[in-house]
């Protein structure tokens, strides 16, 4: 039987892309401003939110009765009646109502891993375009009854004769009654996030100070970005924002450093985690309208970066082994081995700010010899990332954090910026609740 | 050894009922009898478990609801066997106030909700401690049809201040070294209601463990988490493999008052890149005070192949 050639690489050649896939490239991105939780967005919803962010997006590249592909979107804080979240804003939007949707959940990963899977049907040819997307609202949060009553009144639903639907009701107790508000915590630990971070933050030695000049230049970056207009055309107000609620180009390190623990104060080690050395609960949602390079030529549309590749990583946190947001630290090496590539072949790095101390535990992992040699299996220490290509443009602790809107945010930025220089890689590293993350690689056009 | 046949498994309710008119009954007549436990075994065939039951606890431990039985569910279940022993009027110690001071449980295999199970339960090792006596009691879970082992545990047990003429008063241990707590990997927040939740999926209605009240009424200032809850919680979080036969153990050093938080630690050891079992503690982390800490781990080949 005669061997097969391999496929020659694609045109550009290099480590781009596997052989024999089409590329799936960037070609803009939507957002709606971010808004602080209880602030402007507090009675829009997520569908509300994802129409809107569809919408600008539909205005901005003359999508109106354009049937795309596929659009795939999701929640993480989400309503059960939104089980076709993505679908109905799809029909509310200006978007053809033939374009099929679905939704995709995977805590804060959510945004990233919409662009992941739809860039892999682009390049397997399935798909021409598509939509990603994410959207979360903290203060539109579902609020679920308690178990007791829930299951109550599903046995009463059941129940036939006057006796069983009596049977159903007495179960009832009053502290049935008190309903269950969606938390941050870790359903296996009883830790939040934010306690879970503590924990981390302390084991990898990471200063008060080192946590407030990485908020402080977030904030200070965001800022500079939206004087010189980088934000112009990766927004449309909504609901009189125009501009991320959480932003404060005033702060200052003295503010930053007057600020009270938030977090970690109950266990045992000294508190460094503040309100503004975290991200606050937001309400938003973003939009990556993605393409092949031909539907992009075909329609008259920019092509800013190729979505490279991407790995999902996962850790054991329930028993100690690491930190809750620590998996983007095992997953970057993986993704970074699999291109030859090392941290001078980026030029940008995003690295997403759930808290000012995921990101520079994550880097101190990466600079740690001894954690690189015994828990990711390297010769030395993976490397040090120059922090002036670290979050140029700012990142979550400046713009707020809606979890799922947050990947759609960074792709989108992260893009523009590849496609402003014209040549070069971006790194996306992104922590999720559960323990787990997804990395990916953008390059520009 | 002789053994009693049951024709089920005893309701606890009762056993506590009948304890509380043995120690109104050994108060008056101020001697509960003879300074050696019963040599007979209680058994009790067949025994099938309640799967709405089974459910409700698997629930409560947060152990997913799968048609295989938690490990501390087997205790819950075998554990009124055990306590009928306890029971008896021949039992040289008093059955209320017993407090919990260990278990030791092997698990030899999975085992479905709906086998027949055979309970055999003897006690042993009546021993001297420094504030009281102790006693061991085992219980043996066999597969009814082949007889086989499927598990087993040994729950120790102090009767506070009771000090049997036979058994000499041990010393006072050496202070323990001061308890330094690990960084924690949970925390679990118990209601004032834990206990009663547990005992409505356990069975275990004993006063001390209800409210308040019913604590008071028995010299505890409040009332307090049922111990076989905070293991079967612990165990079910801990236990990597539930396929392969494991073992596991726990000591309890201070009780946990409800409403209470618990600062959890579960550390995972390699051998050799393997696997090679866990340890947990929990504690307070406002008394510094350890609640409780065991292991587990997976039982040698040679331990496995075990049959009655």
């Amino acid at each position: 039987m005669a061997v097969q050639p391999k496929a020659e690489p694609a045109a550009t050649g290099g480590n781009t892309s596997a052989p024999g896939v089409r590329k799936a490239v960037v070609i803009g991105g939507n957002r709606i401003p971010f808004a602080r939780s209880g602030g402007k967005y507090t009675y829009s919803s997520n569908q509300d939110m994802l129409t809107a962010a569809l919408d600008g997006l539909v205005a901005r590249f003359g999508l109106q009765g354009e049937r795309i592909g596929e659009v795939a979107a999701g929640a993480v804080l989400k309503h059960s009646r939104d089980f076709n979240l993505t679908r109905e804003a799809v029909l509310g939007s200006a978007l053809s109502p033939e374009t099929p949707a679905y939704d995709v959940q995977q805590a804060c990963a959510t945004g990233l891993e919409t662009v992941v899977s739809l860039a892999n049907k682009i390049k397997l040819g399935q798909l021409d375009s598509a939509i990603a997307g994410g959207v979360d609202s903290a203060s539109d949060a579902p609020i679920a009854v308690s178990e007791g009553l829930r299951r109550a009144l599903l046995d009463l639903s059941r129940a036939r004769t006057t006796k069983q639907k009596l049977a159903a009701v007495a179960k009832i107790r009053p502290r049935d009654l008190s309903p269950n508000a969606p938390t941050t915590g870790e359903p296996r630990t009883g830790l939040s996030m934010g306690e879970h971070q503590a924990l981390t933050t302390a084991q990898w030695k990471i200063t008060r100070e080192a946590q407030d000049e990485l908020a402080y230049n977030s904030h200070r970056n965001m800022a500079a970005a939206y004087d010189r207009g980088f934000f112009d055309d990766l927004l449309t107000p909504y609901r009189g924002l125009s501009r991320d609620a959480n932003l404060r180009p005033d702060t200052s390190m003295e503010k930053l450093a007057k600020l009270k623990p938030a977090f970690g104060k109950s266990l045992g080690d000294e508190a460094t985690m503040t309100a503004g050395n975290s991200t606050p609960l937001t309400d938003g949602a973003s939009v990556v309208l993605l393409g092949s390079e031909d539907y992009a030529r075909d329609h008259d549309l920019p092509m800013l970066a190729n979505i490279v590749d991407a790995e999902a990583g996962a850790v054991d946190f329930v028993h100690g082994k690491d930190g809750l947001l620590m998996a983007p630290a095992f997953a970057v090496p993986r993704l970074l081995a699999r291109h030859n590539l090392s941290f001078d072949d980026f030029d940008f790095f995003e690295i997403h700010e759930a808290f000012a101390g995921t990101v520079l535990s994550t880097l101190a992992a990466w600079e740690d010899d001894e954690f690189c040699r015994t828990r990711l299996g390297l010769e030395g220490p993976l490397g040090s990332i120059d922090r002036s290509k670290l979050n140029v443009n700012g990142s979550s602790l400046a713009a707020g954090h809606p979890f799922a809107a947050t990947g759609g945010r960074i792709v989108a930025s992260l893009a523009k910026m590849l496609h402003e220089k014209g040549s070069g890689r971006g790194l996306i590293s992104i922590c999720a609740a559960g323990g787990q993350g997804l990395v990916a690689i953008l390059e520009a056009r | 050894m002789s053994t009693t046949t049951l024709n089920e498994i005893p309701a606890l309710g009762k056993l506590y009922a009948g304890a509380v008119g043995s120690a109104a009954k050994s108060r008056l007549s101020s001697a509960k009898g003879p300074s050696v436990l019963p040599a007979d075994r209680h058994e009790v065939r067949g025994a099938v478990v309640d799967l709405a039951k089974l459910t409700d606890f698997q629930r409560l431990v947060l152990h997913s609801a799968t048609d295989y039985l938690p490990t501390g569910y087997v205790h819950t279940f075998a554990f009124p066997v055990a306590m009928s022993l306890m029971a008896r009027e021949d039992f040289p110690l008093p059955l209320l106030g017993m407090v919990h001071l260990r278990n030791q449980v092997q698990h030899f295999r999975p085992i479905h909700y709906t086998e027949p199970l055979t309970v055999t339960a003897w006690a042993e090792n009546l021993a001297g401690h420094r504030s009281g006596t102790q006693v061991e009691l085992v219980a043996e879970v066999s597969a009814a049809e082949s007889g086989d082992v499927v598990w087993s545990g040994r729950s120790t047990y102090l009767a506070k201040g009771v000090f049997l003429p036979r058994f000499d008063r041990q010393e006072a241990r050496a202070d323990r070294p001061d308890f330094v707590p690990p960084q924690p990997t949970a925390m679990w927040r118990l209601g004032a209601d834990a206990g009663r939740n547990y005992a409505g999926v356990s069975g275990d209605f004993n006063p001390i463990h209800l409210s308040r009240l019913s604590a008071k009424a028995l010299g505890m200032k409040r009332s307090l988490a049922h111990g076989m809850y905070l293991a079967s919680r612990v165990v079910a979080d801990t236990v990597q493999n539930r396929e392969e036969p494991y073992e596991w153990n726990i000591d309890f050093e201070s009780p946990v008052f409800l409403p209470a938080t618990v600062s959890l630690s579960i550390q995972d050891a390699e051998e050799d890149g393997r696997y090679a079992g866990s340890t947990f503690v929990g504690w307070n982390n406002r008394s510094r005070r350890r609640h409780f800490h065991g292991s587990v781990q997976p039982l040698s080949a040679a331990g496995a192949v075990r049959s009655a």
